[in-house]
């Protein structure tokens, strides 16, 4: 049984905590090929979208899921937004939580829209992300 | 024109062109920072098996790079308080040393209420990589 509108809705379990370190800021903040100063030094903070680090990690729990029949190398990223309530700094440990918001079957191609909240494990949220997410089927 | 922005500026104000350069190198840096180990964006035999043109940059590399337009004019990255997109057109990076190059320009779309809208858009060539790109940054 493939992805269907039946599955909106679902939710799945936090990932696991997180914890922000100064050197994954220091790594994440080289790949995007950024030398903001902000990045970088005592006490910095992460890049805006660092999170997709953890909201991946949500991500996965979908794939995970045998009855929706998805798999990562089968998908191409449609759409992004990320909302801050504060940034992220090395010591916050957080955990990101899936829903399902959409499913649109066209064909072969499923377009499911995610949202991925994610909160320090103490509770206080700090980012909210949609995704649309294109999936191809894999032909039966 | 690389100035850090300090007073609050007006609707039309255009950002300072952003280029950067997507090669397999970037990629695999990025695939390791961000753990999206996704084949289709290092193997050319998964990329072509999926039915796509060649190795494709990750569309949150090109999300997070595209930013610092904003960011290097704000200067302080916290103040960017959403952003979002549509990636409308991947980036095809060819295997060699110099890639391909992404273009960003970016422009003030409204300011309310201390809250300053930036419109982005990105290219690759003559394909606009990045559409409705919406950054609000708290001034």
């Amino acid at each position: 049984m493939p992805i269907s509108e039946s599955h909106v809705g679902r939710t799945y379990e936090p990932t696991p905590p997180y914890e922000v370190s100064t050197a994954k800021i220091t790594e994440f903040a080289r790949a995007i090929g950024d030398d903001n100063p902000a990045y970088f030094g005592e006490s910095p903070v992460a890049p805006p979208t660092f999170l997709a680090i953890v909201a991946a990690r949500a991500w996965d729990r979908m794939f995970d899921d045998e009855e929706l029949g998805m798999a990562l190398k089968r998908v191409v990223h449609g759409e992004q937004a990320f909302t801050h309530q504060r940034p992220l700094r090395p010591g916050d440990v957080i955990q990101a939580t899936l829903t399902i918001d959409k499913v649109r079957v066209r064909g072969a191609m499923e377009f499911v829209t995610v949202t991925v909240t994610i909160a320090t494990t103490a509770g206080e949220p700090v980012c909210h992300t949609t995704s649309t997410l294109v999936h191809s089927r894999e032909a039966a | 024109m690389t100035t850090t922005a300090q007073a609050l500026p007006e609707v039309g104000a255009v950002l300072s062109e952003l280029r950067f350069p997507a090669t397999r190198a970037t990629a695999v840096r990025y695939a390791g920072a961000s753990n999206d180990f996704n084949p289709i964006h290092y193997s050319d035999r998964t990329a072509a098996a999926m039915g796509l043109p060649g190795v494709l940059a990750h569309g949150m590399w090109t999300m997070g790079s595209a930013l610092r337009i904003v960011t290097d004019w704000v200067g302080d990255p916290a103040k960017v308080r959403s952003y979002s997109l549509r990636f409308t057109k991947p980036v095809v990076i060819p295997d060699t040393d110099e890639g391909t190059e992404v273009v960003v320009k970016g422009a003030v779309t409204a300011v309310n209420d201390g809250v300053v809208t930036v419109t982005l858009e990105a290219t690759c060539g003559t394909e606009k990589v990045l559409g409705n790109a919406v950054v609000e940054v708290v001034w």
